[in-house]
C-alpha cells in the first residue's frame, strides 16, 4: 500500500527555483496497478524518487505499508522494488551472480535467495541463461534479468519507471505479463509512463500529471466522466491545449 | 548495518566487486602485462646509465679515487697498495693482478688527466694501481677543503682519515704494520664498491704477510708476532648524493606508480562505471548502507592494487637480480628478499591510501571520461613529489614524514639503501593510514550522490557545511577528517617546538599554549561551527548528580567520586610504570640509553623550575585540554555508535597514539601506559558523565610524576628500595589496592547515573 500526501518538491536551477512537483496526492492499494501518467517533464520521476526515499520532499510525505519514508528510510527500501528505464546489467558477472548480488544488497538470506532465483528463473524464462555472462545477453534477455532483479527480495510494492521505453512489441509484452504477475501476487504497483495506450491496458487507476500538479485522478471511467473523452490520449491532448490556451 | 557486516555478506559483496574487476581485460592488462614489459625495458635503460656513470674511463677498469689528507697519508696508502703488488708478484692469489700506473706519490708529480676530479683542490698527487682487470685505485690529495668535504661532494670515493705505518721488525718492508682509518659514503654504490675493493686488497696483504712471516720467523718466535699487518677501520658517513643514491629512489617511485596504475581502472569502473552501465540507481535504491557499498568496492580496489604491487615487486626483483642491476643500484646486497618483505607492507599501506583517494575522486565523476579527466591531473601531481625524491641529497626528515606520497617514497628508498629513521617512518605509516580513512569517509559521502541527488543522504560537503540542526555528538566521519587534519599539525608543532623555543621555561609555556589551542580552542570552535551541544559533547556537567535532570547520588556521591579519583590517581602511576617495565622486558618499546641520558638532562633542568610552574603547564593544563578533547570530543563520537566498552578502548588507543610522539622522539614505551590511563579516564568519564573527575585524576597523575622528578635517584631509592627495575612488591600491592578502592568508590558513587541519561 502506497499513500502519497501533498507531495511538493522544488529544485534550484541557475538561481531560480523550479517547482517540479506541487501538492500531489494519491494512494495505491494492494494488488492494484496505478498509472502515473504525463508528458516528459511532468514530474513523474521526481514523484517516484520521493516515494523511494531517494529524494526528500519539501512538503508532504509518503507512507509505505503505513510507515512514513522519512521515519525509516532504510526499512522502507526493503519494501520497495524498482525497475527503471536506464537499468543496466553487470557485463562481467553471470546472471546468477548478479541476481544473488542484489539479493545480498536487500539482505535476503542466501538460502531464500537461492530458492527465489529458481522460482523467478522459471517465471521469466531465464533458467537457461543463469550462468551466462551478462555481456553476452540479448536486449530481451537483459530486460528479463532486470525484471527478475526487481523481485529478488519479493517486495510488496513495485515501482516501474518507464519500463517499456526503447523496447519492441515483444519486449513490451513481457513487461505487461510481468505486471500481471505482480498484480496476481497482490503487490501495489506504481507505473510511471508516457505511453498512454499501454497504461490503458494494464492500469486499474490513473493519475494525470501536468507541470507538477495532479490534473485528474481515478479509474478510466472516472476520467471519462471528468473529461468527457473516451481515451487517455485525447484527454491528454485536451489537457495540454487547455493549458496552452490558458 | 549489522545485517550487512555479518554472516559473510560483506565478503560476498566484496567478492562481486573483485570478480567484476578481475574478469575485465583492462585490469588484467595493468596487472600482468605492464610489469612484464616495464621492468626489462627499464633495466635496459638503467644498465646504460649505470655503466656510464660507474666506470669513468669507458672500456677500462673502474678507477676508484682514494683521497688522503696530506702527503704522509698518501705515501702510506701508496705503500700499502705496493705491498699488495708485492703479494701478487709472489704468486699468491692469482685472481688479482696489480699494475702500477702513473707517477709515484713520492715523486709528487701531478697527473693532468685526473684534474677533472680535483674540483675540491687543484694539482693533486696521484698514483693509480690497477688491480686485476676490473679495478684500479688512484690516490689524490685535495688541496682545498677537508678530505671529508671531498668525500661528501663525490670528488673522492674513499677518504683516508688516519694512516700510520710502523716498522715493527728490523727487516725492510717485511716488518711493516699499517693502521688505516677510512670513510666512505654509505648507500652510495660507487663509494661502497671502492671500500669493498680496498678491503679485499688489504686482506690480501694480510694473508700474504702472515704466510711469509710464518715461514720465516715461526721457528724462532712462534706464532705470537703474527697478526694482521693492516689494521683497517672504515666508517660510513651516511651521506648519499651521487647519481646512484638518486637512482635508488627510482625503484620505489616506479613500484608506487605501478601500484597506482593497477588501482586506477578498478576505481573508475566500480564507481563511475556503475553510473555508465545504469546499475548505480538500482544499487543505491537498495537498503544497503552506502558506506558498506563503498567499503566493498574499496576492498576490491585495494586488493587489485596489492596484486599489482606483488606482480611488480616480483618482476622488479627478477629483472634486477638477473641483470645484476640490483647490486649496481642498491649496493652489494642488491634487491634482497628481506628488502622486498619490508617494502611490501609499505606498498599495501600506500595502496590503502591511494585507493581511497581514487575512489573519492571517481565517486564524484558521472562518467568514465569524467573520472579519467579527474585522475590524469592527480597522477601528474603524484609524479612531482616522486621526482623530488629522486633529487640527490633529499633526506627523510620528520617533516617530510607527514607529506602524503613523499613519505612512503622516502621510506621505501631508505629501506632499500639502509635503515630509515624511526620517527619519520612512524609518521609516514600513521598519517598515510589516517589520510586513507579520511579519504574513504569523503568517498562514502560522494558515492551515489548524483543519482540520488541532494538531500537523500549525507554528502561530502556536509562534513564542512554548518548543519542546520543541533546535534549531541560528532559523527565518526567528522572525527576521521578532524584527525587527518589535526595529527599532522600536532606532529609538526611538537617537532618544531624544540627548535623554535630555547629555554625550558619558555618551552613549558609554549607546550601548554599548544595543548590549549589544539585540544581546547580548536575543538570548541569546531563544535560551535558544527552545532554540537557543548554540554553533552564535552561533558560539561557537575558530577554530583544534578546534571542532566538526574537525581544521582547527591553530594555524598560527588564526594565519593572525588575520593575514588584520588585513590586512582595515587595508585595508577605505579601501575603505569610497571607496565612500561614489563613491556620493555618483553622487548616492546625499550627505552634507549641515549634518550635516558637526555631524560636525565631534562630532569636536571626541570629541577631548577618552580614547582607551581611545572604543575600548571605540565599537569593542570594538559589534564584539562586533553580530557576536553579525548574524553569530550573523541569519546562522544564513539559513544552511542559502538558499545561503551569499545568506545572507551578506542578513545584510549587514540589517546595513546598521540602520546607516542613526544618532541622529536618516538616514545613507543609510553603507548601502553597511556592507553591504560586513557581507558581508566574514559571509564571515569562514562561513569560520572562529567569531564571534571577525569581532569582531576589526570592532573593528580601528571602532578605526581613531575613531583617525583625533583628527587635524586638516591632519595628515591630510600623510598622505593634499591632495585632500579621494579617497585618493591609492597608498593605494587598498595597501588593495586588503591586503584581497586578507587574503582569501587566511583562505581558505587555513580550507580548507573550516566547510563540512564545518555544512550
Amino acid at each position: 500500500m502506497i499513500v502519497a500526501t501533498e507531495l511538493r518538491k522544488e529544485f534550484q536551477v541557475r538561481g531560480s527555483s523550479l517547482v517540479a512537483v506541487d501538492g500531489v496526492s494519491f494512494r495505491v492499494g494492494n494488488g492494484e496497478v496505478y498509472g502515473l501518467l504525463g508528458p516528459n517533464g511532468a514530474g513523474k520521476t521526481t514523484t517516484l524518487r520521493m516515494v523511494m526515499g531517494l529524494l526528500e520532499p519539501d512538503g508532504g510525505y509518503v507512507e509505505i505499508g503505513g510507515v512514513r519514508t522519512d521515519v525509516d528510510r532504510n526499512g522502507i527500501r526493503h519494501q520497495l522494488g524498482l525497475i527503471s528505464t536506464n537499468d543496466g546489467v553487470y557485463p562481467w558477472l553471470s546472471v546468477r551472480e548478479m541476481l544473488l548480488y542484489f539479493a545480498d544488497l536487500y539482505a535476503v538470506e542466501p538460502k531464500i535467495a537461492k530458492d527465489r532465483l529458481g522460482e523467478l528463473a522459471g517465471l521469466l524464462g531465464i533458467g537457461g541463461i543463469l550462468d551466462q555472462r551478462c555481456s553476452t545477453l540479448s536486449t530481451g534477455q537483459k530486460q528479463r534479468v532486470t525484471l527478475a532483479r526487481g523481485l529478488m527480495h519479493d517486495p510488496p510494492v513495485m515501482l516501474l519507471d518507464e519500463p517499456t521505453r526503447g523496447l519492441d512489441v515483444v519486449g513490451s509484452q513481457t513487461v505487461f505479463e510481468f505486471i500481471e504477475i505482480l498484480k496476481g501476487r497482490g503487490k501495489s504497483v506504481l507505473l510511471s509512463t508516457h505511453r498512454l495506450d499501454e497504461a490503458e491496458r494494464v492500469c486499474d487507476r490513473f493519475g494525470l500529471l501536468h507541470h507538477g500538479t495532479m490534473r485528474y485522478e481515478g479509474t478510466l471511467g472516472d476520467l471519462r466522466e471528468q473529461t468527457g473523452r473516451e481515451h487517455l490520449v485525447d484527454m491528454f491532448i485536451a489537457l495540454i491545449r487547455e493549458r496552452e490556451v490558458g | 548495518m549489522q545485517e550487512y557486516l555479518g554472516g559473510g555478506r560483506l565478503f560476498r559483496l566484496c567478492l562481486k566487486e573483485l570478480r567484476e574487476s578481475l574478469r575485465d581485460r583492462r585490469t588484467l592488462f595493468t596487472l600482468v602485462l605492464m610489469p612484464i614489459l616495464v621492468y626489462p625495458l627499464l633495466s635496459m635503460a638503467m644498465q646504460r646509465l649505470v655503466i656510464g656513470a660507474g666506470s669513468r674511463s669507458a672500456g677500462g677498469p673502474v678507477e676508484y679515487i682514494v683521497g688522503a689528507g696530506d702527503e704522509d697519508g698518501a705515501r702510506v696508502v701508496a705503500s700499502v697498495l705496493r705491498e699488495t703488488a708485492r703479494a701478487v708478484n709472489d704468486g699468491v692469489p692469482p685472481a688479482i693482478e696489480i699494475r702500477r700506473q702513473g707517477a709515484s706519490s713520492e715523486e709528487k708529480s701531478t697527473t693532468g688527466d685526473k684534474s677533472t676530479m680535483a674540483e675540491g683542490g687543484t694539482g693533486f698527487t696521484a698514483d693509480a694501481f690497477r688491480i686485476g682487470e676490473d679495478v684500479a685505485f688512484s690516490i689524490v690529495i685535495p688541496e682545498r677543503g677537508s678530505i671529508q668535504d671531498a668525500l661528501r661532494v663525490g670528488n673522492v670515493d674513499l677518504a683516508v682519515t688516519r694512516a700510520k705505518r710502523e716498522q715493527v721488525l728490523p727487516d725492510g718492508t717485511m716488518g711493516l704494520e699499517y693502521d688505516l682509518e677510512m670513510e666512505f659514503r654509505e648507500g652510495d654504490t660507487r663509494s661502497e664498491g671502492a671500500m669493498l675493493e680496498f678491503r679485499k686488497a688489504m686482506q690480501l696483504v694480510n694473508d700474504m704477510q702472515s704466510l711469509r712471516l710464518r715461514s720465516r720467523f715461526l721457528p724462532r718466535v712462534g706464532g705470537e708476532i703474527v697478526g694482521p699487518t693492516v689494521q683497517l677501520v672504515s666508517f660510513g658517513t651516511g651521506k648519499r648524493g651521487d647519481v646512484f643514491g638518486a637512482l635508488s629512489g627510482i625503484l620505489p617511485l616506479i613500484l608506487i606508480l605501478m601500484t597506482i596504475t593497477g588501482a586506477v581502472y578498478p576505481a573508475i569502473d566500480l564507481t563511475a562505471g556503475e553510473r555508465e552501465r545504469g546499475t548505480m540507481e538500482a544499487m543505491i535504491a537498495t537498503p544497503a548502507p552506502r558506506f558498506v557499498l563503498l567499503l566493498s568496492k574499496y576492498v576490491a580496489v585495494v586488493t587489485v592494487a596489492i596484486l599489482t604491487a606483488v606482480a611488480n615487486l616480483f618482476a622488479s626483483w627478477l629483472t634486477l637480480s638477473l641483470g645484476g642491476l640490483g647490486r649496481a643500484l642498491l649496493g652489494e646486497k642488491g634487491l634482497s628478499i628481506s628488502v622486498l618483505v619490508q617494502i611490501f607492507p609499505l606498498l599495501v599501506i600506500f595502496a590503502a591510501f591511494f585507493s581511497a583517494i581514487l575512489l573519492a575522486m571517481c565517486s564524484y565523476a558521472r562518467s568514465f571520461k569524467e573520472a579519467q579527466a579527474y585522475l590524469i591531473p592527480v597522477m601528474l601531481v603524484s609524479l612531482a613529489p616522486g621526482l623530488l625524491v629522486l633529487m640527490p641529497g633529499i633526506e627523510f626528515t620528520t617533516l617530510l614524514g607527514i607529506v602524503p606520497l613523499v613519505n612512503i617514497l622516502l621510506l621505501s628508498r631508505d629501506i632499500m639503501t639502509g635503515s630509515p629513521a624511526v620517527l619519520p617512518a612512524f609518521a609516514a605509516v600513521f598519517t598515510t593510514l589516517l589520510y586513507a580513512v579520511a579519504a574513504l569517509v569523503v568517498a562514502a559521502r560522494l558515492f551515489g550522490g548524483e543519482s540520488a541527488t541532494a538531500g537523500s543522504q549525507e554528502t561530502w560537503s556536509d562534513l564542512f557545511r554548518r548543519p542546520r540542526v543541533e546535534r549531541s555528538a560528532p559523527d565518526l566521519g567528522e572525527l576521521a577528517v578532524y584527525f587527518a587534519l589535526l595529527f599532522p599539525v600536532f606532529f609538526i608543532i611538537t617537532n618544531l617546538l624544540g627548535s623554535w623555543v630555547e629555554g625550558i621555561r619558555e618551552r613549558l609555556w609554549m607546550n601548554a599554549a599548544v595543548l590549549l589551542a589544539l585540544f581546547f580552542l580548536v575543538p570548541t570552535l569546531v563544535a560551535w561551527y558544527r552545532r554540537l551541544r557543548m554540554r553533552e559533547v564535552f561533558l560539561l556537567r557537575d558530577w554530583w548528580g544534578r546534571g542532566i535532570g538526574s537525581e544521582g547520588r547527591g553530594v555524598l556521591g560527588g564526594v565519593g567520586v572525588l575520593l575514588g579519583v584520588l585513590f586512582l590517581g595515587v595508585g595508577l602511576w605505579v601501575v603505569a610504570y610497571e607496565v612500561v617495565k614489563i613491556f620493555a622486558e618483553i622487548g616492546i618499546g625499550p627505552i634507549d640509553l641515549e634518550r635516558t641520558e637526555e631524560l636525565e638532562r631534562a630532569k636536571n633542568e626541570f629541577a631548577r623550575i618552580p614547582l607551581w610552574l611545572v604543575w600548571l603547564t605540565s599537569a593542570l593544563v594538559p589534564a584539562f585540554a586533553e580530557e576536553y578533547f579525548f574524553r569530550g570530543y573523541v569519546l562522544s563520537a564513539f559513544r552511542g555508535r559502538v558499545s561503551r566498552v569499545r568506545a572507551v578502548v578506542f578513545s584510549g588507543l587514540i589517546f595513546g597514539l598521540f602520546h607516542v610522539v613526544s618532541g622529536s622522539h618516538l616514545t613507543l614505551e609510553r603507548f601502553m601506559p597511556t592507553v591504560l590511563l586513557g581507558v581508566f579516564l574514559g571509564w571515569v568519564a562514562i561513569r560520572t558523565g562529567s569531564l571534571w573527575p577525569g581532569v582531576f585524576l589526570h592532573a593528580i597523575h601528571n602532578g605526581l610524576l613531575f613531583w617525583l622528578t625533583r628527587f635524586s635517584p638516591r632519595e628515591l631509592a630510600q623510598w622505593f628500595g634499591e632495585d632500579n627495575e621494579h617497585f618493591p612488591a609492597i608498593w605494587i600491592v598498595a597501588s593495586l589496592v588503591s586503584v581497586g578502592l578507587g574503582v569501587l568508590l566511583i562505581f558505587y558513587s555513580t550507580a548507573k547515573r550516566f547510563d540512564e541519561n545518555t544512550p
